[in-house]
C-alpha cells in the first residue's frame, strides 16, 4: 500500500480495552492547566501582564514546540519559530476570542501556521539528522482538563475512524508532521492531484461527520 | 464539487498543512480581508485541534523564554518591565498559580477516571530511528492525553524495548508488563520495567508472531520486583496496542 519514506509516523485510535478489569487510572505529574485558566492568563496577557506572559509560557511551551518540531524536525528551526511565535501571542493576545476558539487551539494555530510556512520555503533537512524529535516531557501531559475537551477528542477520533485507513494516515500525517501533498504522492504513490482529491474528501467527510 | 466544497476544502487544507508555499501566502492574504474564509479557517483549527491533545510535550530548551522576554522588552516596554517588585511579585504569582494547579490536578484526575478509556498508538518509528526500523511501537496510556511507556517491538528479533514517558515511581512497588490475548487465557508477564530509561529484552521470543501483533500491552503496579503470583495483582494502569510501522 505504501513505501517507507521518511514520514512514517502514523497514528492509529483504537476505542477497545475498555472493560476488562476496573478502571482506576492514576494521574499524575505536570498537566497544562485547565482551559479556564490559560483564558484568564491571555486575559492578563492583552494588558500586557508580564507574570502571566510566563506563566502562559510556563503552561503552553512544552505543548507548541512539540508541535513545531514535529513538523519542522530540526531543534534550531523549532526554537526560532516558537521564539516568534510567543512574541505574536504576546502582540496578539488582544484579539483573541475565548467565544471563538479555546486558548490553546488559538496558540497552537499561530505556531502551525508560522511553522509551515517556513516548512514550505525551505523544505527539511534530511531526517537522519533529527533523531531527537521524540523526547516527551517526563510529566503527564494533560491540555484537556476538561470533560467537554475530551468529548471532542473523541468525536473526532470517532469520525477519523470512519474514514479509510489510507485517508485518515494522510490526514494525521499532514497535520502531525506536515506532509506536503508531494510527501504524501510519493508515500502513496499516487499523482499529487490525486492526493488532493483524496484530501478533500476526507476533509469533506470528517466535517459530515464531526457536524453529526 | 460544488464552489462551497472548494472554498471549506481549502481553509481545510491550509489548516491540515498540506498547500504549497504559494497557496499558503494567497490564503493568508485573503483571509485577512475574506472573513467568510477567516471563519471557515477557525472552524477547522477548532475542528482539527484535538489533534494536539494527544501529541508528547518536548520541553524547549531553558534559555528561549529570556531569548522572547528580550524581544517584547525591545518591542513594547511596558510599566511592569524593569520595576524592581516586578519580578518579586511575578513570582508570587507563579507560586500562587502552581497551589491552584495542583487542586486542579485533583479533579482532573477524577475526570480522566470517568472519561472512557482510549488507547491510542503511535507510530513514530522513522521519526526516532530512521536508520534501525522496528517494526512496531506502541504507547500505553490510560486515556488519550496521557501516554505513560512507549514500547518497541522488532518483531524479527522478538526484541521488546520499554521506556517510561510519564509514570511516576512508586516506592516498594515496580510496573509490571503484560501480554493479553485470547489465546494465552491469564495475562502474561513481560517483566518488570525499570524506572528509568530503556529496559530492553527478548520477552517475546516465546510467543507466535501474530500474538504478539495483536495482542493488549497492560501495565500495572506490583509489589517490588514484580508480581509474586506470576498474574496481575492489581487492575491495569494503561494500555495500548501495537501497530505495524512499515509494510
Amino acid at each position: 500500500m505504501q513505501s517507507s519514506s521518511a514520514l512514517a509516523p502514523i497514528f492509529i485510535p483504537h476505542h477497545d480495552r475498555c472493560g476488562g478489569w476496573a478502571e482506576l487510572p492514576r494521574q499524575t505529574g505536570r498537566g497544562m492547566r485547565a482551559s479556564t485558566e490559560i483564558v484568564e492568563l491571555m486575559g492578563r496577557v492583552a494588558v500586557k501582564d508580564r507574570a502571566a506572559f510566563a506563566e502562559l509560557y510556563r503552561a503552553t511551551s512544552g505543548k507548541l514546540f512539540g508541535t513545531a518540531l514535529r513538523i519542522l524536525r530540526r531543534r534550531d528551526i523549532a526554537e526560532e519559530v516558537l521564539q516568534e511565535a510567543y512574541v505574536k501571542i504576546w502582540e496578539r493576545a488582544g484579539d483573541f476570542d475565548a467565544a471563538k476558539a479555546s486558548p490553546v487551539t488559538w496558540m497552537a494555530a499561530i505556531v502551525r501556521n508560522r511553522a509551515l510556512d517556513e516548512v514550505r520555503r525551505k523544505p527539511l533537512a534530511s531526517v537522519e539528522e533529527l533523531p531527537e524529535s521524540f523526547e516527551p516531557v517526563g510529566d503527564n501531559p494533560d491540555p484537556l482538563g476538561q470533560r467537554e475537551q475530551r468529548e471532542t477528542l473523541r468525536q473526532l477520533l470517532a469520525c477519523l475512524d470512519k474514514l479509510e485507513p489510507q485517508k485518515r494516515q494522510m490526514v494525521l500525517l499532514a497535520y502531525y508532521h506536515g506532509a506536503s501533498r508531494e510527501a504524501l504522492s510519493t508515500r502513496y504513490a499516487a499523482p499529487v492531484p490525486t492526493i488532493k482529491t483524496w484530501l478533500h474528501r476526507a476533509l469533506a467527510q470528517l466535517r459530515l461527520c464531526l457536524a453529526s | 464539487m460544488s464552489d462551497t466544497d472548494e472554498f471549506d476544502a481549502l481553509a481545510g487544507e491550509y489548516v491540515l498543512g498540506t498547500l504549497d508555499a504559494a497557496e499558503r501566502a494567497a490564503v493568508a492574504a485573503r483571509r485577512e480581508r475574506e472573513p467568510a474564509l477567516d471563519q471557515a479557517i477557525i472552524a477547522w483549527e477548532r475542528r482539527l485541534g484535538p489533534l494536539d491533545a494527544v501529541s508528547p510535550e518536548i520541553e524547549p530548551p531553558d534559555g528561549l523564554f529570556a531569548r522572547i522576554e528580550a524581544r517584547i522588552a525591545g518591542a513594547a516596554p511596558n510599566a511592569q518591565a524593569g520595576s524592581g517588585g516586578g519580578e518579586a511579585q511575578a513570582r508570587a504569582q507563579i507560586i500562587d498559580l502552581t497551589r491552584r494547579l495542583r487542586r486542579w490536578r485533583g479533579a482532573a484526575a477524577i475526570v480522566a477516571a470517568l472519561a472512557a478509556c482510549l488507547a491510542l498508538v503511535i507510530i513514530w518509528q522513522d521519526l526516532v530511528r530512521p536508520q534501525q526500523p522496528s517494526n512496531f511501537v506502541a504507547v500505553l496510556q490510560k486515556d488519550a492525553a496521557s501516554p505513560a511507556f512507549l514500547i518497541e517491538v522488532d518483531l524479527a528479533s522478538r526484541q521488546l524495548t520499554v521506556r517510561p514517558v510519564a509514570a511516576e515511581r512508586q516506592a516498594g512497588k515496580s510496573y509490571e508488563l503484560w501480554l493479553i490475548h485470547d489465546k494465552l487465557g491469564a495475562p502474561r508477564s513481560l517483566g518488570v520495567i525499570a524506572d528509568q530509561g530503556f529496559t530492553v529484552r527478548p520477552a517475546l521470543a516465546g510467543y507466535d508472531p501474530s500474538v504478539v501483533e495483536s495482542a493488549t500491552y497492560a501495565v500495572t503496579l506490583e509489589p517490588a520486583g514484580g508480581s509474586p503470583t506470576g498474574a496481575p495483582t492489581s487492575a491495569p494502569l494503561w494500555t495500548g496496542k501495537l501497530v505495524q510501522a512499515t509494510p
